[in-house]
């Protein structure tokens, strides 16, 4: 195993590591806010992915235009989702918002796999790679890790800079204060869900530029997801980025000295161990 | 002339009924106070007036309009802002992102930096901690920060749930000197206290709240001369 390898691992690993990172923020964000463990945010990656496969196959729409598109009907059908399915059931134990949003999932599921099959789809995209001594990196990544920072960056400056922003820090924080301050705290809600659909889609979308996905691909971005924001500390979505980085270099370099089909295996396994060992999350406070 | 008025309340959580038909009114610009003992339901008033619990009967008239239905993000809209038992503040913001959120409803807003100036004048304290986040204030200057959430709000009528639980002798004295200011300035004041002595020395009104009804009212320097009250809340 040459160094050069290593290295292209690594890179590979950073590169799709931090799109993981902005997905697993969409459910670090859900649960920061609201307490709920969205379930269906595998199924809104999967949205995120044909979203931009169709704008680009059928309309020929640049797959980074198309994301645009994308993040905007991510955040509408958020909205939908809570007003219609979660709202209701928000002061509910917690297993009734999981069974909602399970349900939610298994309906686009449904329709997905009656629309559009389970035959893997690719959007044939690329934009050539850049070779940086042994480090072979393709475009189509380094875009999607440009986008992913930019979107974080912008998260965050909209959660501490703006008004709207703080308002969700504060439905965070204590959601009885801030329906006394007058912040009509289920537009707040439904909002923050928005945007961590918004999220969920956009890591979708970025991730069909790279890899061929089904409908049902979500799904394991969905459990890397959760093995992410328990590794950054759930309800901190910085926390997920550097989670995603760490989950990806995991599966960069761990295919190196086993078979492919065991990384899920460590990976599960080094959930259920912080779990046990740091139940707050490798990164997360307390 | 009576800003707030209270008639024959009753509300309860579940199968519970806590307020038996209690009746209050505040009058404009007067610092009135409701003292009783532990669970007797003054909280209970307090969050029922806001919209936070649901009236079973009764009325709650506002400068003049019944307000018992609408829900609680709207109150601030309207004037009535609640300081809440346990200061309730947004522990993971900073002190001023704290004081900015008091300012969220529709009058307030375009006040911010004026009112602002006005805490931090009030409580010189918070403005050298403004940076800070809230959860890590000591228990006075939370209740700083509560009071001074409350002002950000621009309140006509401005509740406050427990002014002095857990605080020193010094800062009890001091935030009631504020209350004192803020009523001279023409603020409308309904505070809940376990001080009883302190409150009545403040207030222009009292109320008496025994097992969810009114047992005594009048003016407080009338009620601080009370045997009755010397006796059960003085401890004279
Ligand atoms: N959320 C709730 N659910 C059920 N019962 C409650 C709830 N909140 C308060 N109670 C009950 O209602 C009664 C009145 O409580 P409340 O907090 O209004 O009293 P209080 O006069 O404010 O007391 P304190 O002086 O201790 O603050 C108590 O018996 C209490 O146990
Ligand atoms: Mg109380």
């Amino acid at each position: 195993m040459s160094p050069g390898t290593i290295a292209s691992s690594i890179a590979d690993g950073l590169l799709i590591g931090i799109v993981y990172g902005i997905a697993a923020m969409g459910l670090s964000l859900i649960w920061g806010v609201m307490s709920v463990i969205n379930l269906t945010h595998g199924a809104l990656i999967s949205l995120g992915m044909f979203g931009v496969y169709l704008l680009f196959t059928t309309f020929g729409l640049n797959p980074y235009l198309a994301l645009i598109v994308v993040a905007f009907f991510g955040l509408l059908l958020g909205v939908l989702i809570y007003l219609i399915a979660i709202a209701r059931v928000i002061d509910a134990p917690h297993l009734s918002s999981l069974l909602a949003t399970f349900s939610v999932n298994m309906i686009i599921i449904g329709l997905g796999t009656a629309i559009f099959t389970t035959t893997p789809r690719d959007t044939g995209f690329s934009l050539g790679s850049v070779q940086i001594g042994p480090v072979t990196l393709q475009g189509t990544r380094l875009v999607a890790m440009v986008v992913t920072l930019i979107v974080a960056g912008a998260l965050y400056a909209f959660l501490y800079r703006t008004r709207t922003g703080k308002y969700i820090r504060a439905v965070a924080n204590n959601r009885a204060a801030a329906e006394l301050m007058g912040i009509p705290s289920t537009a707040i809600l439904a909002l923050s869900f928005g945007i961590g659909t918004m999220l969920a889609a956009i890591a979708g979308g970025l991730i069909s530029t790279f890899f061929s996905f089904t409908i049902l691909s979500g799904g394991i971005y969905e459990l890397k997801s959760f093995i992410i924001v328990v590794l950054g500390g759930l309800g901190n979505p910085l926390g997920a980025l550097v989670g995603g980085l760490i989950l990806g270099v995991l599966e960069g370099v761990l295919p190196l000295t086993m078979p492919n089909t065991w990384v899920p295996v460590i990976e599960f396994l080094l959930f259920v161990f912080i779990l046990l060992v740091r139940p707050s999350g490798l990164l997360g406070g307390k | 002339m009576s800003i707030l008025e209270i008639r024959d309340l009753a509300a309860g959580y579940g199968e519970v009924q806590i307020l038996w038909g209690p009746s209050l009114s505040l009058e404009e610009k007067k610092l009135t106070c409701l003292v009783g003992g532990n669970g007797v339901g003054k909280t209970t008033l307090l969050r029922t007036v806001m919209g936070l619990v649901r009236p079973w009967k009764g009325s709650i008239r506002f400068d003049g309009k019944d307000i018992s239905g609408t829900p609680a993000y709207t109150k601030a809209d309207l004037g009535l802002v609640l300081v809440p038992e346990g200061r309730q503040l947004f522990t993971e913001m900073t002190v001023e992102e704290n004081l900015e959120m008091g300012a969220t409803n529709r009058r307030a807003r375009p006040n911010i930096k004026k009112n602002l100036e006005r805490v931090y004048t009030m409580f010189p304290r918070l403005k050298e901690r403004r940076w800070q986040k809230a959860g890590t204030l000591s228990g006075g200057e939370q209740q700083m920060l509560a009071v001074g959430r409350g002002i950000m709000a621009e309140p006509i009528v401005l509740m406050i749930d427990e002014l002095s639980l857990g605080l020193a002798p010094v800062l009890t004295l001091q935030l009631f000197q504020s209350l004192r200011q803020l009523r001279q300035e023409g603020l409308t004041i309904l505070l809940v206290e376990q001080n009883v002595q302190m409150a009545l020395a403040i207030s222009d009104y009292g109320y008496v709240l025994a097992e969810g009804r009114v047992e005594m009212e009048g003016p407080a320097r009338e009620l601080a001369h009370n045997p009755h009250i010397r006796a059960a809340y003085l401890g004279l």
